[in-house]
């Protein structure tokens, strides 16, 4: 306070002052403050020490001596004198202002022994009072103890007595709850009471605890019935299953049991369903009605599922986070039903029908979809329509096949004479062709309908359904083209679509052969460039596969059975003309007497061959045109010039070693060409085969060693042949040829080739030539 | 057309049917060929390729009593060759030794080794073991399968044993296993059976097929192909009879013989008488599942098999023969006398 009271100037004397005050008061003060200038002293010896308790005099005197020069010294002589003055002046301050402070002091502790004298006998006075007051309220407290302790205790015993009333009255109330079915107030009395239970249920309330338990049970019960019943709203059926689960009612088994209530029905959905099908199996039967989308049974299917919805989405809300259950479920029904498609679709059915079915999973699909999001129905319905919609693609495809294959079999099966067999080659023919551009035609626009819907499933499908339309197409014509390599012995029996069709017999009759040639090149001018356009038309816009590649193969393998066939039917001829040249002993060979009825057998083959060819192939359209030009080619006149050689040669005996002639006779003569290109005509195949079996005629008489009668048998039998070949075969040069290279041949085979007489010759063949009419007649 | 230009030719004065490469000739690619003619003089020539392939030269001409069905050369000895012969009703079949020729060329008369007597009915060929020296020989005629056992030195042969193949089948040739000594196939009417020499037994057969000439692989066991009747060539795998291995299209008319070249696996000439002999390649031999499944890949992408049609022939061709010393080289023989000898080198298949 000084310190701040006193400024600057102020401040030498006041802490002066202070220390002096100090100093008088509290020597310890003093001390503690002389501490610090002593601490200074030993510093700097310096003038200030002057106000210190450790103020050495002399040492002052000393330094002030050394310090200051005279002035100096006069003037702190000066000032000193004074400070001294000034001192003298404060201490006489003070002791004066010290005096008066004690003679108040005293004043007032005179008058403080005045006033203390009356307080005595006023704090007794109080102490009496409050010493009575004291006794007073003890005295209340003793009296009111005992009925305070009484009425404390009657306190608890009504509580605890509430209690036990209530345990009492909770069978009763469970009931009355369980009458006005407020099974949320009789859950929350119970769980209140359960604590009870726990702790005195096996002694005290045994009855009680019994009684409400039983309660519980019919509410618990009640609750079930609650929870299943579907006539209950969702609301107090959730409700119901919160209450249950309070109950510590196991709510897992409810969930499985209503799980299960749920697969249950979707098994008798699934019956149902399948009785659907056979409703719609009926109206398969009868198409027009076909058009009625909404049969009763449709409507009850489409209320179940409805129901059935209904059920899932109170499962969904009573069960939280049930959701992936529910959508196994949902995906089991969406998969049955595909199921139950699929199994029709074995079946046969047309796409109408899986349009209905598919409508119908749709609508489902959708019903579930509200219900269940979660299931991601629409894309698991979409995966299972991918199939089916293959399924069902392929399936029509394969029935297509074996349709054309059943309508080309009746080739195989039908017997095999007379006039009925003329007309089943053309028939079965015409059937395939039928078979299929209707066939393919009728699936083209059955899978249009499929395209034309507008359910979603397919539309979203619709791409996709094109391509495999296509894709479908391609691998029928393929597997067609299989099947007939197949049937025809030609392809490997090992591969792996044998299963598809049984295999007929290991023979395959010939006509067939050629049924399947004809066919093939039918498929590959007219079938495929058809199907063709009709897939770009259903494909609206969208590319249409590139079919060029399959029609190579069908021409390739149409000359595979054309030439199978040539085949076969030259195999047959060359076992009637070996064992016509193996059988008997040509060295001891009779004279001839008429034609060999080999040259019969030969010409019925070719007759036969001609039947089955001519109602099958078409006629070349030039053939005319053709002979005359070849006719007209050098080649051709000058082996027929040869050809009169020849047979002025042979005729005039002069065939004796005629080896070398023949020789030059090559050397001068074109090569014949007897294997010519095959082609899809009656005349070409007929000209084929009678070449090559000539030419096999040919090579077995060269195999042999004739006598004389040996070589006029063949001699006679060729000539024979001449005259009557010429009604079948074409290429007349080069049959001619073949006919006389027969007769050099054997000549040259011969030991002693002397030929007949003209005349004869001419006998024996017109002898035989009216027989053979007659019997071209009869047939 | 091609053939014409590349090939060697040379001409048999009469028609013939066979010609064999004589095998054991180290030195020089020779033929061995013979004539077929009724009423003349046969011959057998032994030709022989001149060192730059350019020319074929008559080595030998030697005159034969019959005409000449079947000639076939000794593997292990080159002056040594079978042939079967008849003569209207007569048949035979023999062995035969070429005398030494001393520079001349006339037609010295054949040193008879042995004669194969004893059969009774058409005499089809003589075989002899293909890879090496064998002391057996095995004759065939139209019933019966004859093995003897021959000693040059000693000029004799005997029947080791006898066996007849039934009175139904008819045989028609035959060939030996060059990989088993013991086995042999037969070609007869209506399927190709396979014999065991030792038990003189049919061990198998491959049933319904009209087979009109045999010949093993010699490179490869347990393959045998085929000719069938009608045209067509097979490829079996003696393991597996029931399907053949491959397929080949063989000749429009009848495919006459086929023959395995005895180097290049895989290469298979077949001679027909639609006067052309063609070079196959069965490159799919073994691995071939693809046959079945050729189907289903386009066409373009199949192996074409033929290598080359040589058809510069003017009669059907009815001998065939690789060379064993130069096996890029055959003969062949069309029935009016011609040999020509090819040579397949442009058409090897680069390895």
């Amino acid at each position: 306070m000084e310190v701040e009271g006193g400024g600057v100037p102020l401040d030498e004397k006041a802490r002066r002052m202070r220390d002096l005050l100090s100093s008088f008061y509290s020597p310890d003060h003093a001390a503690s403050a002389a501490s610090l200038p002593r601490n200074t002293s030993s510093r700097f010896a310096t003038l200030d020490t002057i106000n210190t308790t450790a103020f050495n005099a002399d040492q002052y005197m000393n330094l002030l001596v050394q310090k200051s020069n005279v002035e100096g010294l006069l003037q702190k002589h000066v000032e000193m004198a004074a400070e001294i003055k000034n001192l003298d002046t404060d201490l006489q301050m003070l002791v004066y202002e010290n005096y008066n402070k004690f003679i108040s002091a005293t004043d007032t502790i005179k008058r403080m022994k005045n006033n203390i004298v009356g307080m005595e006998t006023n704090m007794e006075q109080l102490l009496e009072k409050i010493t009575s007051v004291q006794s007073r309220s003890d005295g209340v407290n003793t009296s009111l103890f005992e009925r305070r302790e009484h009425i404390e205790k009657l306190h608890r015993t009504r509580n605890l007595l509430r209690k036990v009333q209530f345990i009492y009255d909770l069978p009763t109330r469970l009931d009355k709850c369980i009458k006005s079915e407020a099974y949320a107030e009789a859950v929350k009395l119970y769980t209140g009471a359960t604590p009870i239970f726990k702790a005195y249920g096996d002694s005290s309330f045994q009855d009680c605890k019994r009684a409400s338990e039983e309660a519980v049970t019919i509410i618990i019960k009640k609750l079930q019935g609650k929870v299943f019943s579907d006539s209950e709203s969702i609301q107090s059926r959730a409700e119901a299953v919160m209450l249950l689960k309070q109950l510590d009612f196991p709510v897992e088994n409810l969930k499985v049991k209503l799980y299960e209530k749920l697969e249950q029905f979707l098994v008798d959905l699934n019956l149902e369903s399948k009785e659907l099908t056979r409703a719609s199996v009926d109206v398969n039967k009868s198409p027009k009605q076909e058009s009625v989308p909404h049969s009763p049974s449709a409507f009850a299917h489409e209320a179940s599922i409805r129901e059935f919805a209904k059920a899932v989405w109170a499962y969904k809300v009573i069960f939280l986070h049930s959701e992936p259950q529910l959508s196994k479920l949902a995906q089991d029904l969406v998969k049955k039903h595909f199921e139950a498609t699929h199994l029709r679709i074995m079946k046969q059915v047309n796409s109408g029908d899986l349009l209905a079915m598919l409508r119908l999973i749709w609508t489902d699909v959708l019903l579930m979809e509200e219900v269940l999001p979660e299931a991601s129905l629409p894309d698991c319905a979409l995966e299972y329509a991918h199939v089916a919609v293959r399924d069902y693609i392929s399936s029509s495809f394969g029935r297509l096949l074996r349709y054309i294959s059943d309508s080309l079999m009746t080739a195989q099966f039908t017997p095999k004479e007379g006039i009925e067999e003329e007309y089943s080659l053309q028939t079965a023919l015409d059937a395939g062709k039928k078979a299929v551009t209707q066939g393919s035609t009728d699936a083209l626009l059955d899978f249009r309908q499929l395209l034309d819907q507008e359910t979603e499933l397919l539309f979203r499908l619709r791409d996709l359904t094109i391509d495999w339309v296509q894709e479908g197409f391609r691998d029928f014509f393929k597997k067609l083209d299989g099947y007939f390599l197949l049937l025809s012995g030609k392809g490997n029996t090992t591969s792996e679509d044998v299963n598809l069709i049984e295999m007929p017999g290991d023979k395959i009759a010939s006509g067939l052969v050629l049924v399947l040639a004809q066919f093939s090149i039918f498929v590959e001018q007219s079938a495929i460039p058809r199907i063709t356009e009709e897939l770009a038309t259903f494909s609206s816009g969208g590319g249409v596969r590139d079919y060029g590649h399959i029609c190579p193969i069908f021409r390739s393998s149409g000359e595979t059975f054309l030439h199978l066939y040539i085949k076969m039917r030259t195999q047959k001829i060359s076992v009637l003309l070996k064992k016509r040249f193996t059988a008997p002993n040509w060295v001891k060979h009779k004279e001839p007497r008429e034609v060999h009825m080999f040259v019969d057998m030969l010409l019925q083959e070719f007759k036969e061959i001609g039947t089955e060819v001519k109602q099958l192939l078409p006629q070349s359209l030039h053939h005319k045109h053709r002979r005359t030009n070849s006719n007209g080619s050098t080649a051709s006149s000058r082996s027929s010039t040869l050809r009169d050689d020849k047979l002025i040669r042979s005729n005039i005996q002069k065939a004796r070693s005629q080896l070398l002639e023949s020789h030059l006779a090559k050397l001068f003569k074109q090569k014949m060409e007897i294997f010519t290109k095959l082609e899809h005509t009656q005349e070409s195949v007929i000209t084929t085969i009678v070449k090559l079996s000539l030419k096999s005629l040919q090579e077995l008489v060269r195999l042999q060693t004739f006598n004389r009668s040996g070589f006029q048998q063949i001699q006679l039998d060729i000539h024979f042949l001449k005259a009557t070949i010429k009604d079948i075969a074409e290429d007349e040069a080069a049959v001619d040829f073949l006919l006389d290279e027969v007769i050099v041949s054997t000549a040259e085979r011969c030991l002693d080739p002397i030929p007949l007489e003209p005349p004869v010759l001419d006998r024996l063949v017109q002898a035989k030539l009216p027989k053979t009419s007659e019997q071209n007649q009869d047939s | 057309m091609q053939g014409g230009s590349t090939g060697i030719g040379y001409g048999l004065k009469y028609q013939a049917r066979c010609i064999s490469d004589v095998k054991a000739d180290t030195d020089h690619t020779s033929f061995l060929t013979g004539t077929l003619s009724l009423k003349e003089e046969n011959e057998v020539h032994l030709l022989r390729l001149s060192s730059g392939g350019t020319e074929l030269i008559c080595e030998g001409l030697f005159s034969h009593p019959n005409e000449i069905w079947d000639l076939a050369s000794c593997p292990f000895d080159q002056r040594i060759f079978s042939t079967v012969f008849s003569s209207g009703e007569t048949y035979g079949a023999a062995v035969w030794q070429i005398p030494e020729l001393y520079g001349q060329l006339s037609s010295p008369q054949l040193e008879s080794v042995a004669s194969l007597d004893g059969h009774t009915c058409k005499i089809r060929c003589v075989l002899w073991w293909p890879t090496g020296r064998h002391d057996k020989l095995v004759s065939v005629d139209e019933q019966n399968l004859f093995l003897w056992s021959l000693d040059t030195s000693k000029k004799t042969a005997q029947v080791q044993s006898q066996e007849s193949a039934g009175m139904l089948h008819y045989l028609t040739g035959g060939a030996w296993d060059p990989h088993d000594s013991n086995s042999i196939s037969l070609t007869c009417d209506s399927s190709v059976q396979l014999w065991d020499l030792r038990t003189m037994k049919k061990t198998n057969s491959i049933e319904h097929a009209h087979v009109r000439n045999v010949d093993y692989d010699m490179k490869k066991r347990y393959t045998l192909v085929t000719a069938e009747d009608e045209s067509g060539i097979h490829i079996w795998d003696l393991r597996k009879l029931k399907f053949p291995v491959a397929d080949l299209p063989g000749h429009p008319h009848w495919t006459w013989t086929v023959k395995c070249n005895p180097v290049y696996e895989g290469l298979i000439l077949s001679a027909g008488t639609d006067s052309a002999v063609n070079l196959w390649l069965a490159s799919s031999l073994g691995r071939n599942d693809s046959a079945s499944d050729s189907l289903a890949a386009p066409p373009t992408r199949r192996i074409e098999p033929l290598l080359n049609s040589y058809n510069d022939y003017e009669d059907s061709v009815y001998g065939l023969a690789w060379s064993s010393r130069e096996p890029w080289i055959f003969a062949s023989l069309s029935y009016d006398g011609r040999v020509v000898v090819e040579s397949i080198k442009p058409h090897l298949p680069r390895k």
